[in-house]
């Protein structure tokens, strides 16, 4: 499914944009934090990205672990290879800032992708999903098919990605709009990786699965391994809103164990993101009166997308993605670039 | 502990020394050392990168490697010094990080200046070594299972305190020191400061009397306190030493990085465990104890390095780079047990 949006929406960008460019010396490198599934389109994104736009390289390459400081050797090691411009999900929302001051230093631009950087850095925007938004929508979502009240458990990810703490302060944003119907009863977080994930959420279904009436999922694994828990005990009774497009969560919505999920946009943001660091080297600079939105980190962001599907589209949720990056890829160089 | 003087140490000495060496024909006996063919890989290895690779000599590229191999030797130190004993150090990453965290929270916090932050960070990595040392003496249990469960303790209690979060608005002054060049930009400081504690390590070992001491306790533990050393004491120092250096190591990991971060040596602190075993362990220093070696530490971690860095421009997947590392630790235990059949046990520190 993932291949075919990635094919979709590729071609349609290929058809539609007409902001192509050509700079055959651009080599992009996308270096997510670690090893994680959400970051897997962004291969294909750069390799679309050399295709349509003309770029030398736009290449994926994966940290062994969850650390800054591998993360940081492989930038290094990246740009000692010949890369010229970085797309990086910061390991550390200031810790990555120095690495993206000396490479900012060496000529080299940078932009934080799918996670931000806490000003003052040198990366050049952050574009990802407005996470704190899409967790606040997702929950409002969830109490909304709860009938507004009930308890509701959060899972989420890493307690070293910058989103977490976005994520776990907008869901109790939405929770207390709720009048007081609706009550956090436990948020379990750091477990965005497999083992992790299956052993406390099903500790947490065997503990308190009888007491909870809803979950919202912040992040990839959690959605996938809570998904899996509420397919197994058959239990339709609790709601979920999960996140992201696995197959397992797709199918789960689809068999109705699974309210929703809210959509990112992974590959957008490598595609956009490749596209726009060539036309930074090519000589285009962000405009003053750019149309940025601000979060909690940074007032230099651009959201990647983000959009609710049910059991009503959860067949159609390529084209739903598509069209936002298109729609940001269409207007992005007028909006935001002076070339 | 009376063995053939070694001939290594030619780096320490003037001139006339070297010359006074050479005319002795030591120069062979330095031919057939472990440190010998290690020096030999890394040159192997450099000539090999910079012909096949590209940027292996890039300004950016050998500045980079300077900053990580620094950081390695040090990690790499403070695991030898436990090995002298016949121990390990699992802890080591978690005295590092939790050792980095106080000092963040001195400088951040209490708005402590930075050289006393520094000596409050290293003194509380001497201390939660200490604390190791004293644990496996007392009890006599051996320190891969102590350090396993301190490795835990020391983790989850800075985790506690800290609330995992990191300290990020550190001094300039001190953050700064991570991102200087210095040699027409080739060269990080902290490559120059792990050289200095290579050779303060050597003249500790080879030269004063409680470097003697703490060899001997390692090397025959029942002979040594027959001889009036205090074993337990040494096995002690051996964990402060240790907990020292991995202290000096998080401090310049956390200049490096410009924020003291609780993953900054990933769950556990485990991370460091790869380079601090690997690096003594290539150089030559025995895993049952009572026989190290600085500067085949220094090297190992150089090649350690090397290589990995190699390996990334070669476009080897990280994946296998793991792979590959993994290799090189069980053919250095392998060779470690060699060593231990085939090789005179009289150079006792070089």
């Amino acid at each position: 499914m993932k291949f075919l949006f990635s094919i979709v929406a590729s071609s349609a960008m290929l058809l539609s944009s007409s902001v192509i460019a050509g700079s055959s010396d651009t080599k992009v490198a996308l270096v997510p934090g670690g090893p994680h599934p959400y970051f897997a389109a962004w291969e294909r994104a750069g390799q679309d990205a050399v295709k349509d736009f003309g770029l030398g390289k736009a290449d994926y390459k994966v940290p062994a672990e969850w650390d800054l400081s591998q993360q940081n050797e492989l930038i290094e090691s990246l740009v000692g290879k010949g890369y010229n411009a970085v797309l990086v999900f910061p390991g550390d929302a200031v810790g990555t800032n120095k690495i993206l001051g000396e490479l900012d230093d060496a000529g080299i631009p940078t932009a934080a992708l799918a996670g931000c950087v806490e000003q003052p850095t040198m990366a050049k925007m952050c574009f990802g999903t407005d996470t704190g938004h899409s967790a606040y929508l997702g929950t409002k979502q969830l109490i909304k098919s709860m009938g507004g009240k009930g308890k509701i458990a959060h899972f989420t990810g890493f307690l070293v990605d910058p989103n977490t703490t976005l994520r776990i302060k907008a869901v109790e944003k939405a929770v207390g709009e709720a009048g007081g119907g609706v009550e956090i009863i436990q948020v379990i977080a750091d477990i965005d990786a497999y083992e992790p994930a299956d052993e406390k959420i099903n500790a947490f279904m065997a503990a308190q699965g009888g007491e909870v009436d809803g979950i919202v999922t912040t992040a990839w694994v959690p959605a996938v391994v809570a998904s899996q828990a509420l397919t197994n005990m058959g239990d339709k009774r609790i709601k979920m809103v999960g996140i992201d497009h696995d197959e397992v969560v797709l199918k789960a919505i689809k068999d109705g164990y699974v309210h929703g999920t809210m959509l990112q946009n992974p590959y957008g943001q490598g595609y956009i993101g490749s596209y726009v660091m060539d036309k930074i080297r090519g000589g285009c600079t962000f405009k003053s009166n750019a149309p940025w939105k601000s979060t909690a980190q940074t007032n230099q962001f651009i959201d990647s997308g983000t959009v609710f599907v049910d059991i009503s589209d959860v067949d159609t949720y390529v084209d739903a993605m598509r069209n936002i990056s298109l729609d940001i890829l269409k207007t992005f160089e007028g909006d935001f670039l002076d070339c | 502990m009376r063995g053939k003087k070694n001939p290594f140490p030619l780096s320490l000495w003037p001139a006339k020394n070297i010359m006074k060496t050479l005319m002795n024909k030591k120069i062979p006996n330095f031919i057939f050392t472990n440190q010998f063919g290690l020096l030999c890989l890394v040159l192997v290895f450099i000539a090999i990168f910079s012909t096949v690779t590209d940027g292996f000599t890039s300004r950016f590229n050998i500045f980079a490697l300077s900053r990580v191999i620094a950081i390695d030797i040090m990690i790499g130190l403070a695991m030898m010094v436990v090995i002298l004993t016949g121990g390990l150090n699992l802890a080591l990453g978690a005295i590092g990080v939790s050792a980095a965290m106080f000092g963040g929270w001195c400088m951040e916090i209490m708005g402590i200046p930075v050289i006393p932050s520094i000596i409050l960070t290293l003194s509380m990595g001497a201390f939660l070594g200490w604390v190791n040392g004293i644990i496996t003496v007392k009890t006599g249990v051996h320190s891969f299972i102590v350090t396993l469960a301190t490795m835990s303790i020391y983790f989850g209690f800075m985790t506690m305190l800290t609330e995992a979060e990191a300290f990020r608005r550190l001094p300039e002054l001190f953050t700064d020191f991570g991102s200087a060049k210095l040699f027409n930009k080739y060269v990080s400081p902290l490559l120059l400061l792990s050289v200095a504690t290579c050779f303060i390590l050597f003249y500790l070992f080879r030269f004063t009397d409680i470097g003697r001491k703490l060899i001997a306790a390692g090397a025959n533990p029942e002979a040594a306190e027959l001889s009036g050393i205090s074993v337990s004491t040494m096995f002690i120092h051996c964990h402060v030493l240790s907990g020292l250096l991995g202290a000096l190591a998080a401090i310049m990991l956390t200049t490096r990085i410009g924020a003291a971060i609780p993953s900054m040596a990933g769950q556990l602190g485990m991370d460091w465990l790869l380079p601090a075993f690997l690096a003594p362990v290539i150089g030559g220093t025995l895993l049952s104890g009572g026989k190290l070696s600085v500067f085949g530490t220094m090297l190992g971690a150089v090649l350690v390095t090397l290589l990995t860095n190699g390996l990334y421009l070669l476009d080897v997947g990280e994946f296998w780079i793991r792979f590959f590392l993994g290799i090189i630790l069980l053919f250095a235990v392998l060779l470690d047990k060699a060593r231990e059949y085939f090789t005179l046990k009289s150079v006792i520190v070089s």
